[in-house]
């Protein structure tokens, strides 16, 4: 058995006729659609190096002129880097309104037994997780959201790739501890 | 700068709605990715069939050029890769670059721990980009493909009928799966 540290949280309450996945997943259908319609669709991975370049035209500027992708993903100054910064305004006004307290460290896998443990976790998953959307040119927003709505192929293969590895990595972790 | 400030709201929404359905609960996303429960990934394929058949509908009445589509090209091995790379970060950490921006705004700070190392990866990304990926995703690029053009049918139509498909699969799908 898992420890219940790293058993999953119930599902966010709903009426039984339409739960409330199926009612935010709607009206964040309705967003995303409307985003297409405003500016363009949602998108956040490129932001991490955007803002990589911002620093280092900063410090060094000859050498971020030099970097070729830095050139390339252009300046800070773009709608994406306000959606990542309402990510982080919409993640505080929602858990505010609600009450919610969320914890500093969530513990997910049964390996995870200390503090250390799981930032050490959750950095590494950073790593990887911005690394492979730069190597596809997209994340769950830009690849698998805005690219599937969008019809995108590269939005379906990008997605095959994160559930493959992402299922087998998930339930590794949690058989491992507890053989 | 209108684009901004629309950007900015369209951020706040999806921020909210993250962190409403706990997509930004790390383990709630375990729990998806080791299939115990679906409602993350129910959430998601409503959302993109809702979001495709009213882009492609709205297109369809307003006329091209109106909707400002951005399709990412499909260069297929640097695309499976990226994902295949991606997944096990995912399964790691239980994050993904949008949902520990919302975490951390949460208050999280296992989720500032996802940022920081988003950033890491950001930055060994820029330096490894000209040597190794840009040669990689010359692969079997086939440049801005889209399912319609794939399939040769109107994208409107393609848009309804992925969207229907994904809200069956959605409604048939259990949300708690029980365990055997």
């Amino acid at each position: 058995m898992a420890s219940s540290a790293t058993q999953a949280p119930p599902a966010a309450e709903g009426s039984s006729k339409f739960p409330a996945w199926a009612k935010l997943g709607a009206i964040f259908g309705v967003v995303s659609a409307l985003s297409i319609l405003t500016w363009g669709p949602i998108g956040v991975s490129g932001t991490y190096p955007r803002f990589i370049g911002a620093i280092f035209r900063r410090l060094t500027p000859d050498l971020a002129h030099a970097n070729p992708y830095l050139e390339k993903m252009g300046s800070f100054l773009r709608p994406e880097t306000f959606l990542v910064v309402g990510l982080l305004i919409g993640g505080f006004l929602a858990s505010k309104f609600a009450g919610d307290k969320a914890e500093a460290a969530e513990y997910i896998h049964p390996n995870e037994t200390t503090k250390n443990k799981r930032y050490r976790d959750a950095f590494l998953g950073g790593v990887l997780i911005v690394f492979g959307a730069r190597i596809a040119g997209g994340c769950t927003s830009g690849h698998i959201i805005s690219g599937i709505t969008q019809l995108s192929v590269s939005g379906l293969i990008f997605a095959a790739g994160v559930f493959a590895t992402g299922i087998l990595t998930a339930k590794m972790l949690h058989r491992g501890a507890q053989s | 700068m209108t684009s901004i400030i629309y950007a900015l709201i369209v951020g706040v929404a999806m921020g909210a709605l993250i962190q409403r359905v706990r997509a930004s609960s790390p383990a709630m996303i375990a729990a998806n990715l080791r299939l115990e429960n679906l409602s993350i990934i129910k959430f998601m394929a409503t959302t993109i069939a809702i979001g495709a058949i009213l882009a492609y509908v709205l297109s369809a009445v307003l006329g091209p050029g109106v909707m400002h589509f951005d399709i990412k090209p499909t260069y297929v091995v640097g695309v499976l890769v990226g994902g295949l790379i991606f997944g096990v970060g995912f399964g790691l950490g239980g994050y993904c670059p949008g949902t520990c921006v919302v975490g951390a705004g949460e208050g999280r700070k296992d989720a500032l721990f996802a940022v920081l190392g988003g950033v890491v990866g950001a930055f060994i990304f820029t330096i490894v980009f000209s040597s190794v990926i840009a040669p990689m995703n010359k692969l079997l690029d086939y440049g801005k493909l889209t399912l319609d053009q794939l399939l040769g049918l109107p994208a409107v139509g393609t848009a309804i009928g992925l969207g229907v498909i994904f809200l069956g699969i959605v409604y048939m799908l259990p949300t708690v799966v029980k365990k055997r």
